[in-house]
């Protein structure tokens, strides 16, 4: 016997067979881990409601805000160093103007102006049902489809610059419900959805409440669902979303 | 000594890093998650009776597989007849996993204080060494 398997006093033999059993059990707790591969087939065996608490847990919401603040650091510094190397000649001067005017237009720049300001909110009437809201009433929550529509119309009649509770709508952007949750650039937002837009706010209202048009059917289920009000100013955030391109290339004939 | 388990524990998930077997996917690693559950559940009870100067090595290994089965059997079989038995399993594990932590604790707070409780008296009895000439029990 080794100097050391002498010392086990009859007290501490339980401390071999449990130190071994642990080792097992390491092993075994590193297979079942949920790991960034298994997490899509192990959600699917999940209750509903776990399923909403997972997904919530999941969501870093401090490291996105430090990265959308990053970006929004890095936007500022780039129009600065544009605005710095333009600064000699009137050559570069004009097509700094002209590069400013396109990032406005691409919604890569925070921007200020009068519009409208339309909320759309669960109906209270139905939510009775707890866990499951709306289950009972699909017409009582607020879908992707409606916010969507809202935003369509809002362009349509002269909007020229659009947020979805503060996130910019721009290029390529994309309103998409999943679960109970509604995603805006791919970030998750919750009832009530705040749309901001900058434009003529008479136009946009008139817009808005066309007999017939988007938020009719919406007011039909609960006017309480609908609020439009007017706004003299109001500023929208940049799009701080994906710019990254992995397969459209410029074509030739416009180098 | 509590330790050596826990360092155990870590070596056999660096194991399984280190052989990088994938995590296993799907409702089989439902069904193995539980296992575990069975399996920590099991090392409590043997910690406990190992405090307790009642372990068996013989009865602690075979409880540590035949529950890890048990408990992998049972949320396979509540999902053939549309139990949820994961449900059931986890609540007996967690409840008896709960019982047993707490008695290791009362176990280890009690060891501490009579430990704290003998140091102090044979304190006094150096100090007054007069007073400990008298016959007296050893607590």
């Amino acid at each position: 016997m080794t100097p050391f398997a002498s010392r086990i006093s009859k007290q501490d033999a339980w401390v071999l067979p449990v130190s071994l059993m642990c080792l097992v059990l390491g092993f075994m707790c590193c297979m079942a881990w949920v790991t960034q591969t298994t997490r899509s087939t192990r959600m699917n065996y999940l209750p509903a409601d776990q399923k909403i608490r997972v997904n919530e847990a999941g969501v870093d919401i401090e490291a996105f805000q430090q990265m959308t603040t990053e970006v929004k650091k890095l936007h500022q510094d780039n129009t600065r160093l544009e605005q710095a190397l333009s600064g000699h000649t009137s050559e570069t001067q004009a097509l700094n103007e002209s590069l400013q005017e396109l990032k406005l237009f691409a919604g890569m720049t925070p921007v200020v102006g009068p519009g409208v300001v339309v909320t759309l909110r669960d109906s209270p009437k139905f939510s009775g049902s707890g866990l499951d809201p709306g289950g009972t009433q699909p017409d009582s929550i607020i879908h992707d489809v409606d916010a969507l529509k809202v935003c369509n119309e809002l362009i349509a009649s002269g909007a020229e610059a659009i947020a979805v509770n503060n996130h910019r709508i721009a290029g390529n952007s994309s309103l998409r419900c999943v679960g109970t949750t509604i995603l805006v650039n791919d970030v998750k937002i919750a009832s009530p959805v705040i749309i901001q837009a900058i434009g003529d706010p008479k136009t946009m209202i008139g817009a808005m409440n066309m007999p017939g048009g988007v938020l009719a059917e919406i007011r039909q289920t609960d006017p309480r669902m609908v609020q439009i009000e007017a706004v003299s100013s109001q500023m929208l955030p940049e799009y701080v979303g994906k710019t990254t391109r992995n397969f459209a290339k410029l074509a030739k004939e416009s180098k | 000594m509590i330790l050596v388990p826990i360092i155990a524990l870590i070596i056999g998930a660096a194991i399984a890093l280190a052989v990088k077997l994938p995590p296993v996917p799907g409702v089989y690693g439902q069904y193995l998650a539980v296992a575990c559950l069975a399996g920590f559940d099991t090392i409590c009870g043997g910690v406990r009776a190992g405090l307790e100067d009642k372990f068996r090595a013989e009865v602690f290994i075979t409880g540590f597989f035949s529950n890890v089965l048990i408990a992998f059997f049972l949320a396979w079989f509540g999902d053939q007849i549309y139990i949820n038995l994961f449900l059931a399993v986890a609540l007996v594990l967690g409840a008896r996993i709960f019982t047993n932590l707490s008695l290791i604790r009362r176990y280890g707070l009690t060891k501490w204080q009579d430990a704290r409780e003998r140091k102090k008296l044979q304190a006094q009895a150096q100090t007054q060494p007069v007073a400990s000439a008298q016959p007296e029990p050893n607590p």
